[in-house]
C-alpha cells in the first residue's frame, strides 16, 4: 500500500514536506471544493494540527470555501481547573515533588493569585514554585519515576495530564512496578467521547474530522465509526504538510461523494483496529470513567482512571485528608477568557476580547494561549490573526 | 607589553581547547585545594594565592601580574566600544565547549558586531563554596585559549565566593573593550528595504547539544556547540563589504530573536527564506521530534549580518572562506511590507509570522 506521497516503507520524513506534492494537493483541494460548490466547514481535533497548520501557513493553501478549524484538540487546555489546583496544593505540601509536563506549568488554576493586580488572575504551578513549592518540569513519567526512586523518603506526585497517546506511557510504567513513593493526579482525558459530544450543540455544522494522527496509532479508526454513521466525514491525519493536505483532500471527496465514511489517508502510522498491545495495557491499567472538560462539560466515560489494582498509585485517594475540597473548585475561567468557545471551534481566538491584549503568550489570561498545543497561542506566534501576509519587496 | 592586535590572528575553532587544558601542567593551586573554601574570597592569603597561582598564571599579561587595583592599558585610538555579559550554563561543559569559552566568546561577539576590534577583557568569578579546584582550571585555560584565538587580554578580575547552596558551581562576567575604526557605522537604523540577511551557518547547534546534554537525550551523532569568537570572521566580512549596515550574534532565543529586534518599530520587515536557512540533520531532526523550532533555539557562534544588495555576494564568499562561515548563506532580505514584522516564507510560498521567543524552549506533551 502506498499513500499520498507515493512512500512504501522506510519513512522518509523529507517526502512528507515536499512543495511539488503539497501544491498538487493544493489543487486538488481546489478542484474538489468547485465541484462541491458550497461553503465547507471541517475541524481537527489536536493541539499538534493546528501547531504545523501554523508554521507552515497551510490554511493560505486552502480555497476560501474550505474552512479549517481546530477543536478540543489540547490537553492542557481541556484539562480540568480542579486537577490542576489539586497540582499546586500538593506542590506546597511539605514533603512532597511535584512533577509535570514543562507545558502545564504557567496554566492557571482557580485559585486567586494573592497581590495580583491585573484582574482575575488565577495561580499556576509556577506561582507555586515561587511560593516555595517543589515542582520540576519532566518529559515522560519515567523521569518522575527516577525521581520518586532517588528521592525515597519524598512523596513525588507526577502530574499525568494528557490524552490516549500520553497515558499509555503511565499504563506501561506502573504496570511493570513503580515505586511506593510515586503517585499519579489522573487527569487523562480519551477523545472520542467528546467528539460525539460535538454535534449535540447548537449551531455545529462541522462536516468532517481530521483525526488526530497520533491519538488514532493508539486507538484505531473503529471508536470514530459512529461520526460516518451521523453523517460526518472522518481522515486520519498525520503531521506533515503532505499529509494534513491528504487527509483534507480525503475529507472533501467524501463530502462530494455524499459517502461519509472514517478514510485511512495515514497508514504509515495508523492501522483500523490501533496498537492492541497498547491498548491491552491501558485496560489493564485504567478504567474509563466521567471527566469534567474545561469549559465544555462533564463528559460520561470520556476520563481513565486507574483500577482498583492500581488505585494506590492514585494522587486523590492518597492525600485525601490533606487537600482543601473548597479550594479545589472555582469558576472555569478567569473573566473575560473565551477559551471555551475558542477550544470548541465556536470563534476564532482573535475574536476574544483579551487575545493579543491582557491575553499574549508571555502573560496568559486562559489555557489556550498558555500551552503549546493551545489554539490561542499557535494563532498568535504565527501570527494567523494575520491572514495571507501580504508582503512588499524592496 | 605588546598590544593585543585586535583578534586577526587565529579565528580557527578551538576544539583542542579542552584538550590542551588537560595535557597541561596542573597549577601549584589546584594541588593544594581541591575544591573552593569561603577564604578564597575573603580578600586574604588564600585568595591572593588563588589569584597569583590560577588567574594570573594562566591568563599571564603584564597589566594583570602587576596586581593593581585596574589595569592600565594603551591607548586604543578613536571610538571604544564596550561590552558586558554574564555567563552561567547547566552544564558547565558541553559537546563543543565549556562555560569559560563562553564567556569569553560572548563578550568578544558583542564587541565584534558593532564593527570593534576587541582587544582587552576583564573577568568576575562568582564561585560557589566547595566548586571543584581542578574544574575551575579547566574553565580558565579555556577562557585563555579562547582569548588568545580571539587576540584578546583578560587584564583584570574579581573572584568572591558564595556559601554553599547559593550558587551553581561557577558564574562568570566578562566585560570587554575594542576600537571602532574609522568608517564603520552599523545600527538598524541604516538598513533599507531590498538589504540581503546572511548567517554565517547551521542555527540551533548550541541549544541542541546543551539540551542534549543537559537532558541525557542521546542524538545518535554527536552534536557539538558552535561556541566561537568571532571577531575574525567579521573583520573579513567588513573588510569586502563596506556597505554591511547592521550585525548582531546570534544567541538565546536565536535568529527569531535578533529579527525581531531587527525590525522592531522600525518601517521595514524581515523576510527569511525557510528553505534558504542551513540547519544540521541532527537539530532538524531532534527539533521534529520534540516539537522545538530550531529557529529559536540558542546559538554562540553565528552570526546575523544585514548587507547592501550589491554587497551580499562578497560578504557571503568572505564569510565562505572562513573556517567559522562555511556553511554560511543569504537567508532573507528586508521588505517594504509589512512593516515592523519578522516573517517566514515557507517552502510552499505560503507565509507566516516569526514571533519573539517567549520562553526557554521546551518539549511538549504529544
Amino acid at each position: 500500500m502506498t499513500d499520498a506521497a507515493g512512500a512504501v516503507g522506510a519513512f522518509r520524513p523529507e517526502t512528507y514536506k515536499d512543495p511539488e506534492l503539497v501544491a498538487q494537493l493544493s489543487a486538488r483541494i481546489a478542484e474538489l471544493a468547485a465541484e462541491i460548490g458550497r461553503p465547507v466547514k471541517l475541524m481537527h481535533i489536536c493541539g499538534t494540527h493546528e501547531h504545523e497548520i501554523g508554521r507552515f501557513a497551510l490554511r493560505d493553501l486552502l480555497p476560501e470555501s474550505v474552512t479549517v478549524l481546530a477543536g478540543p484538540g489540547c490537553p492542557v487546555c481541556v484539562c480540568d481547573n480542579e486537577y490542576i489546583n489539586m497540582a499546586i496544593q500538593l506542590s506546597l505540601t511539605p514533603g512532597v515533588i511535584l512533577c509535570s509536563f514543562g507545558d502545564m506549568l504557567a496554566v492557571p488554576g482557580s485559585i486567586p493569585l494573592e497581590g495580583e493586580r491585573r484582574g482575575d488572575v488565577r495561580m499556576s504551578l509556577l506561582d507555586a514554585r515561587a511560593r516555595g513549592g517543589d515542582v520540576r518540569a519532566v518529559y515522560s513519567v519515567f523521569d518522575a519515576k527516577r525521581i520518586a526512586e532517588q528521592n525515597p523518603d519524598k512523596e513525588v506526585v507526577f502530574f499525568s495530564v494528557g490524552f490516549e497517546t500520553t497515558v499509555v506511557a503511565v499504563a506501561a510504567m506502573l504496570k511493570r512496578g513503580a515505586p511506593d513513593n510515586l503517585s499519579i493526579i489522573e487527569a487523562n482525558y480519551y477523545t472520542p467521547p467528546a467528539t460525539s459530544l460535538l454535534p449535540e450543540l447548537d449551531g455545529f455544522d462541522i462536516e468532517g474530522f481530521m483525526l488526530p494522527g497520533h491519538a488514532v496509532t493508539i486507538t484505531g479508526l473503529r471508536v470514530y465509526e459512529h461520526l460516518a454513521e451521523r453523517g460526518i466525514a472522518c481522515a486520519a491525519g498525520g503531521f506533515e504538510p503532505v499529509d494534513v493536505m491528504s487527509a483534507v483532500v480525503s475529507l472533501l471527496e467524501q463530502l462530494r461523494d455524499g459517502k461519509p465514511t472514517v478514510a485511512n489517508p495515514y497508514q504509515r502510522l495508523v492501522k483500523y483496529d490501533g496498537n492492541e498491545k497498547a491498548k491491552r495495557e491501558l485496560d489493564e491499567v485504567f478504567e474509563l470513567a466521567p471527566i469534567r472538560w474545561r469549559g465544555i462539560a462533564e463528559i460520561p466515560a470520556s476520563g481513565y482512571w486507574l483500577r482498583e489494582a492500581y488505585a494506590r498509585y492514585s494522587a486523590a485517594r492518597r492525600f485525601a485528608g490533606r487537600l482543601d475540597p473548597v479550594a479545589l473548585r472555582g469558576a472555569e475561567h478567569p473573566k473575560g477568557c473565551r477559551c471555551a468557545e475558542v477550544t470548541l471551534g465556536q470563534i476564532r481566538p482573535d475574536a476574544c476580547g483579551v487575545f493579543g491584549k491582557l491575553c499574549t503568550p508571555d502573560s496568559p489570561y486562559g489555557p489556550c494561549m498558555v500551552s503549546h498545543e493551545g489554539t490561542c497561542r499557535a494563532w498568535y506566534v504565527y501570527g494567523m490573526h494575520k491572514e495571507r501576509l501580504q508582503v512588499e519587496a524592496a | 607589553m605588546a598590544r593585543p592586535d585586535g583578534g586577526v590572528q587565529n579565528a580557527q575553532r578551538s576544539a583542542g581547547g579542552e584538550a590542551r587544558a588537560e595535557s597541561a601542567e596542573r597549577t601549584k593551586l589546584v594541588s593544594r585545594y581541591d575544591s573552593i573554601r569561603l577564604s578564597h574570597g575573603s580578600g586574604g592569603k588564600l585568595t591572593l594565592e588563588l589569584i597569583e597561582d590560577l588567574f594570573v598564571s594562566v591568563f599571564s599579561n603584564e597589566p594583570l601580574r602587576e596586581l593593581t587595583d585596574a589595569a592600565i592599558v594603551e591607548n586604543l585610538g578613536g571610538r571604544i566600544a564596550f561590552a558586558t555579559d554574564s555567563h552561567t550554563v547547566k552544564p558547565a561543559f558541553f559537546p563543543g565547549g565549556d562555560i569559560g569559552r563562553l564567556a569569553v566568546a560572548g563578550t568578544v561577539n558583542d564587541l565584534a558586531v558593532m564593527g570593534a576590534r576587541p582587544a582587552y577583557m576583564t573577568a568576575a568569578f562568582l564561585l560557589e563554596e566547595g566548586y571543584d579546584m581542578g574544574e575551575l582550571e579547566r574553565v580558565v585555560r579555556s577562557m585563555k585559549a579562547t582569548a588568545d584565538e580571539a587576540g584578546v587580554a583578560i587584564v583584570a578580575g574579581d573572584t568572591k565566593v558564595l556559601e554553599r547552596g547559593h550558587g551553581d558551581g561557577v558564574f562568570i562576567n566578562t566585560t570587554g573593550i575594542g576600537f571602532v575604526p574609522d568608517g564603520v557605522q552599523l545600527g538598524v537604523a541604516h538598513v533599507r528595504p531590498g538589504d540581503k540577511v546572511l548567517v554565517n551557518g547551521t542555527l540551533g547547534d548550541h541549544g541542541i547539544a546543551v539540551m542534549s546534554r543537559r537532558e541525557g537525550l542521546e542524538l545518535g551523532v554527536e552534536l557539538e556547540s558552535d561556541v566561537a569568537p568571532l571577531n575574525g570572521l567579521i573583520e573579513q566580512i567588513l573588510q569586502v563589504a563596506p556597505a554591511v549596515r547592521f550585525m548582531r550574534d546570534i544567541t538565546r532565543g536565536g535568529l527569531a530573536a535578533v529579527a525581531n529586534e531587527v525590525v522592531l518599530r522600525q518601517p521595514y520587515g524581515l523576510r527569511v527564506f525557510d528553505v534558504a536557512v542551513p540547519i544540521h540533520d541532527v537539530v532538524e531532526q531532534y527539533s521534529e521530534m520534540l516539537g522545538i523550532d530550531p529557529l529559536l533555539a540558542a546559538n554562540e557562534g553565528k552570526v546575523l549580518v544585514i548587507v547592501a544588495p550589491e554587497q551580499a555576494e562578497a560578504a557571503l564568499g568572505a564569510m565562505k572562506a572562513h573556517p567559522l562561515g562555511r556553511e554560511a548563506a543569504i537567508i532573507g532580505d528586508i521588505v517594504r511590507k509589512p512593516e515592523g514584522v519578522a516573517l517566514v516564507e515557507t517552502a510552499y510560498g505560503t507565509r507566516r509570522v516569526l514571533e519573539m521567543p517567549i520562553e526557554e524552549q521546551l518539549p511538549r506533551i504529544c
